[in-house]
């Protein structure tokens, strides 16, 4: 990398890191680009050269976000045990205790996949392909030791625990985003053991 | 299914007494919430602004707000008529099916065609669904009860005719057939999805999530 690569790359890394500060204290809404630029220490011109817009930008802080949450889950899936149902409920709660750390951020980025006039370089909330693929994974597993049925569209249960499992967050909206991690999951938990009761073998 | 707005009925049925002064006043909302319901479709609850309603509607700022408290209640208020317009066609769909996955298509059903006519205003306050304040959420919550309900009594007669296990958790079950009805609605906004792909998609969610809760 050139030294005007590697300045590109840390500018990047400073703009990230401060729109992620903002979107969560300040509210995506409320932060301006001009608000970014200040807090990264960087000019607005330079903001722009990056980023085509303040969406764009939120889907960059979300992507950056992810990689942290499955390089953790690089080390953990290895230790998941118990039942189909037991390692999916772990695979939620961790995903609830990730996100609330930042609750608003990921509120705001759910609300911006339902704006208009989405663009282009913006990756909107929900196409998250690592997330169904550890599900799907952990289902197929099941269907190999016979606790999940054989017969079953895989894709569609994923489908399902999923949408429960976004919707969840609307507890956190309720309250301002002031809510424990285990709330949302402990109805997790119970959402997919009634899921469960469906895919049993008969 | 063409939109009709309560908020116009409501001034049809309303008792000839009203004075010239609150006549005017009411036309005043009403010219609000046709600018408000426009703007909001084309730029969202966030893009739209109250400057931006109050030019549309041809009246300044100061008269929008003294018809409304803020553009949080003005949105609410487009979302309430909606739900009202849908609520009876919901139950009437829910009542007259035999089976509670007919019941339950046929309900979400009305509100997928209503909802699809208006995708626009849809994404708009689904947006605004999770980041609004507490009191706008208190008002919303609202709206949404009598919907629940009737997805409890749907379930409950269905549990009563002998169709689903008694010993279930009806609150749960109704609590993941809203979460997978709202959530399809990405599909309709990302991937152009039709009413009748909604409810098929519905159907199968449906099968899944009821699989175990049937007697």
């Amino acid at each position: 990398m050139g030294v005007r690569d590697e300045q590109k790359a840390a500018t990047r890394e400073k703009v990230l890191d401060a729109a992620r500060d903002l979107f969560n204290d300040v509210g995506y809404e409320e932060t301006t680009i001009r608000a970014i630029a200040e807090r990264a220490g960087v000019s607005v011109g330079s903001v722009f050269t990056t980023f085509a817009s303040k969406a764009e930008v939120l889907s960059h802080v979300m992507t950056h976000r992810l990689d942290e949450l499955y390089a953790e889950f690089d080390r953990v899936i290895p230790f998941l045990r118990g039942s189909t149902a037991d390692r999916l409920c772990s695979i939620f709660a961790i995903h609830y205790a990730f996100e609330t750390r930042r609750v608003k951020l990921f509120l705001a980025h759910i609300a911006a996949s339902y704006n208009p006039n989405n663009e282009a370089g913006v990756t909107p909330y929900g196409r998250n392909p690592r997330l169904s693929q550890m599900l799907i994974d952990v289902l197929e597993d099941g269907v190999r030791k016979g606790e999940v049925r054989s017969d079953l569209d895989l894709g569609l249960l994923v489908d399902t625990l999923k949408a429960a499992y976004a919707w969840n967050y609307r507890m956190a909206a309720a309250k301002g985003g002031d809510l424990a991690a285990t709330e949302m999951s402990a109805v997790m938990d119970r959402q997919i053991a009634l899921i469960a009761e469906g895919w049993k073998p008969r | 299914m063409s939109f009709v707005s309560v908020n116009i009925d409501q001034g049809s049925e309303t008792p000839v007494k009203l004075t010239r002064r609150a006549l005017a006043k009411q036309r005043t909302r009403e010219r609000v919430l046709a600018a408000a319901r426009r703007l909001f479709s084309e730029r969202g609850y966030e893009g739209a602004t109250i400057r931006d309603i109050a030019q549309a509607a041809g009246m300044s700022t100061g008269a929008v707000f003294a018809s409304f408290a803020d553009k949080s209640e003005l949105f609410e208020e487009i979302l309430t008529a909606d739900y009202e317009v849908i609520y009876a066609q919901m139950t009437q769909a829910a009542r007259t099916a035999k089976t509670v996955d007919e019941a339950l298509l046929g309900l979400f059903g009305v509100a997928y065609s209503f909802h699809l006519e208006q995708l626009p205003l849809l994404r708009a306050s689904i947006a605004e669904s999770w980041t609004r304040s507490e009191a706008a959420e208190r008002r919303a919550r609202n709206d949404l009860k009598h919907i629940f309900k009737l997805i409890g009594v749907t379930l409950q007669r269905a549990i009563d005719e002998g169709q689903l296990k008694k010993d279930i958790d009806a609150k749960l079950l109704a609590e993941i057939t809203w979460d997978v009805y709202v959530a399809n609605y990405r599909r309709a906004v990302y991937d152009g999805w039709s009413v009748e792909a909604l409810l098929a998609r519905l159907s199968d969610q449906l099968k899944v999530i009821f699989a175990g809760a049937r007697a």
